[in-house]
């Protein structure tokens, strides 16, 4: 891809977020780019904060037996949420770069409805932690939590 | 090598159940080689999971998704009664960022299996194996349960396709 295209990506990426924010409208950050529409993530304000959640879908499952989600794509959905935390809550004007990425799984993921919601836990100039959860019935009973760093 | 009977059999269900069904399926991804404790595989470069709309790269859940799968599948293997293993967690470290349009190959392979645990490495690379996009290390839980054996998975499949066979539901799990 040469400069100048990449330039003018950038340009109406950041108009579009600086929209979004604006609008209070996060979703519309997820649907500029492709892998959430491929899981299918979706995001809202909810209550002062941000609250992500994936509907159930066969291309999700990882252990047909069970049903099980993925773990794969529990995973790509909070790393997800992660970016999306940053970029509409802090003042970055490029995609974040995930540098690493922690997961436990704590429960299995039943084949229904996943939430997440992220926290920053720490912004320094270059580097931003945050940590994110998911669950499925209960908030205080997570399926998941993950830890990450990005480059912003 | 001696020949495994037991692998022989699981190589090709194991194909089928990962690059066939749910996720698998939709990622799109090819195993190259299943051995016992060790997996890889090949993800071709696709556009619908572009992560980064910007510079076209993709999205770094892909490659948890490769990466949790040729991990699983490792772990799986190594058993001597090969049977699903639930993730514990898994740490991935992005070393530099992946180029688009190439695809991505990963490796997995079992380091270590204590009574409980197996451990698990894995790795995604594009041009230089030595110069690798992620690096990842996952643990997995032995779980000591007939009901999650591939063998009883297979047989509860197989009595589906039998319809004539449902009333004696509990052949397979006492032998």
């Amino acid at each position: 891809m040469d400069k100048h295209n990449r330039d003018e990506l950038l340009l109406d990426w950041q108009e579009r977020v600086g929209a979004a924010r604006q609008e209070c409208h996060p979703q519309s950050l997820l649907d500029m780019i492709p892998y959430s529409a491929f899981i299918g993530a979706q995001a809202k304000v909810d209550d002062q904060r941000l609250l992500y959640w994936l509907d159930k879908r066969a291309s999700n499952i990882g252990n047909p037996s069970l049903p099980a989600i993925h773990g794969g794509v529990i995973g790509g959905f909070l790393e997800l949420a992660a970016a999306i935390e940053i970029i509409y809550s802090l003042n970055v004007t490029d995609m974040p770069k995930v540098v690493d990425f922690s997961l436990d799984y704590l429960r299995p993921g039943r084949f229904k409805t996943i939430y997440a919601s992220c926290k920053v836990m720490r912004q320094g100039k270059k580097l931003v932690n945050v940590s994110a959860t998911a669950w499925q019935d209960d908030e205080q009973t997570p399926i998941a939590s993950a830890r990450c760093h990005f480059l912003i | 090598m001696a020949f495994d009977m037991k692998m022989a059999l699981v190589r090709p269900a194991l194909k089928y159940a990962l690059e066939r069904n749910g996720h698998g399926a939709a990622l799109g991804f090819t195993l190259d080689k299943l051995e016992r404790g060790e997996t890889h595989l090949t993800f071709p470069y696709r556009e619908d999971l572009v992560g980064n709309p910007i510079t076209g790269v993709v999205h770094g859940g892909t490659i948890v998704s490769l990466l949790d799968t040729a991990c699983g599948c490792s772990a799986m293997t190594i058993q001597s009664k090969p049977s699903v293993t639930p993730t514990m967690d898994l740490r991935l470290d992005y070393m530099r960022p992946a180029q688009p349009h190439k695809p991505i190959y990963v490796e997995a392979k079992v380091y270590r299996q204590s009574s409980n645990v197996i451990f698990c490495r894995g790795v995604a690379w594009q041009d230089d194996r030595e110069n690798p996009i992620a690096h990842c290390v996952a643990n997995f839980m032995k779980v000591d349960s007939k009901s999650i054996q591939f063998r009883s998975i297979a047989l509860k499949k197989l009595r589906r396709l039998m319809p004539w066979r449902q009333t004696s539901v509990n052949d397979g799990e006492q032998t």
